[in-house]
């Protein structure tokens, strides 16, 4: 059983407001390595610098979007293995099938729960302490 | 709010009726291009935000409520307004408007019941909170009071205009009626008032 505590996470949505919302409840769930980007762009060269456990991004976002964000990811050895979860704002089947082709793990759509946001991640992960 | 917005509409093709009112319900959110269009609401405890990008000329009206505004409240009722807020920035961005050129405008929260605890403060609070913290240009609006109030707004030019209520709105309790009483508009705001 992982322990939420030693999962590396890093959020890119491009609402600071949205941003928090995700760390509160990644918190809840017992989170502590929590890292925030403002875009596509500024998390790639977050995991790029130092690489997360996940990645748990929003769709759309200026620079690189979410489905952006996910390709470059799996496209480059050092951060390909990395687990990633898409938010979408809507359970749209064309956006989940391209981010499921380029390796999504899994998504949640918003807004959220964080009991949803948990169960989400425990599909990627297992169960978590 | 629970749930999705029932309606997620852009008018971005074809030109509308000249002018085409769209009105806008709890849980819904409009975005437009179209001058034609004027949106219009109606808000008890509820917040409108209108938001308009000026150089690219669009703009669009959502309408909330935090859904668990009458509990101890956290992130829980937050995150609706949240959602309700992005989907409407979203439209405008994906519509051509830039987030640095936003400029919103605030209006409902009333309280309109006898309640310990404040709905439309609380509306309110986070609506002005959200402003702060997206770094979105003010406008002022009105917020807080007594009446309901009615919100039109014109996207595309970005103005807005609101009536104040002489009582709650319609499903709320009766049907409104016209306050002849000046309302009280945001220092600083440049609110039309008919």
């Amino acid at each position: 059983m992982p322990a939420a505590k030693n999962i590396s996470v890093i959020v890119a949505d491009d609402q600071a407001s949205m941003r928090s919302l995700i760390r509160n409840s990644l918190e809840q769930i017992g989170f502590a390595d929590i890292r925030e980007a403002r875009d596509g762009e500024e998390c790639l060269k977050g995991v790029i610098a130092r690489p997360a456990n996940l990645v748990i991004s929003d769709f759309n976002m200026p620079n690189l979007d979410g489905i952006g964000l996910l390709r470059a990811i799996r496209m480059h050895p050092p951060t390909s293995k990395i687990a990633f979860i898409m938010l979408t704002g809507r359970a749209d089947i064309e956006l989940l099938k391209q981010a499921k082709e380029y390796g999504v793990n899994n998504y949640v759509v918003k807004p959220f729960t964080v009991a949803g946001l948990r169960e989400r991640i425990e599909a990627v992960f297992g169960r978590l302490s | 709010m629970r749930g999705r917005p029932k309606a997620g509409l852009t008018t971005e093709n074809g030109a509308a009726p000249a002018g085409r009112r769209v009105h806008i319900v709890q849980g819904a959110y409009e975005v437009t291009r179209d001058p034609q269009v004027v949106l219009t609401t109606l808000l008890g405890s509820c917040v409108a935000a209108c938001v308009h990008d000026p150089v690219a000329e669009i703009g669009g009206m959502n309408h909330f409520l935090l859904p668990d505004a009458e509990g101890a409240g956290d992130s829980a009722d937050v995150r609706y307004g949240v959602h309700s807020m992005e989907l409407l920035i979203n439209g405008i961005l994906q519509l051509g408007g830039r987030r640095e050129r936003l400029r919103v405008w605030l209006f409902g929260g009333a309280k309109l019941f006898d309640r310990l605890v404040d709905i439309g403060a609380k509306n309110a609070a986070f609506a002005e909170q959200f402003v702060r913290r997206e770094e979105l240009i003010p406008m002022g609006g009105s917020l807080g009071g007594l009446k309901a109030r009615r919100i039109q707004f014109w996207p595309v030019a970005g103005r807005p205009r609101q009536l104040l209520l002489k009582q709650a709105e319609p499903g709320l309790t009766a049907p409104p009626v016209l306050d002849s009483r000046p309302p009280r508009v945001q220092p600083g705001s440049a609110v039309e008032l008919f």
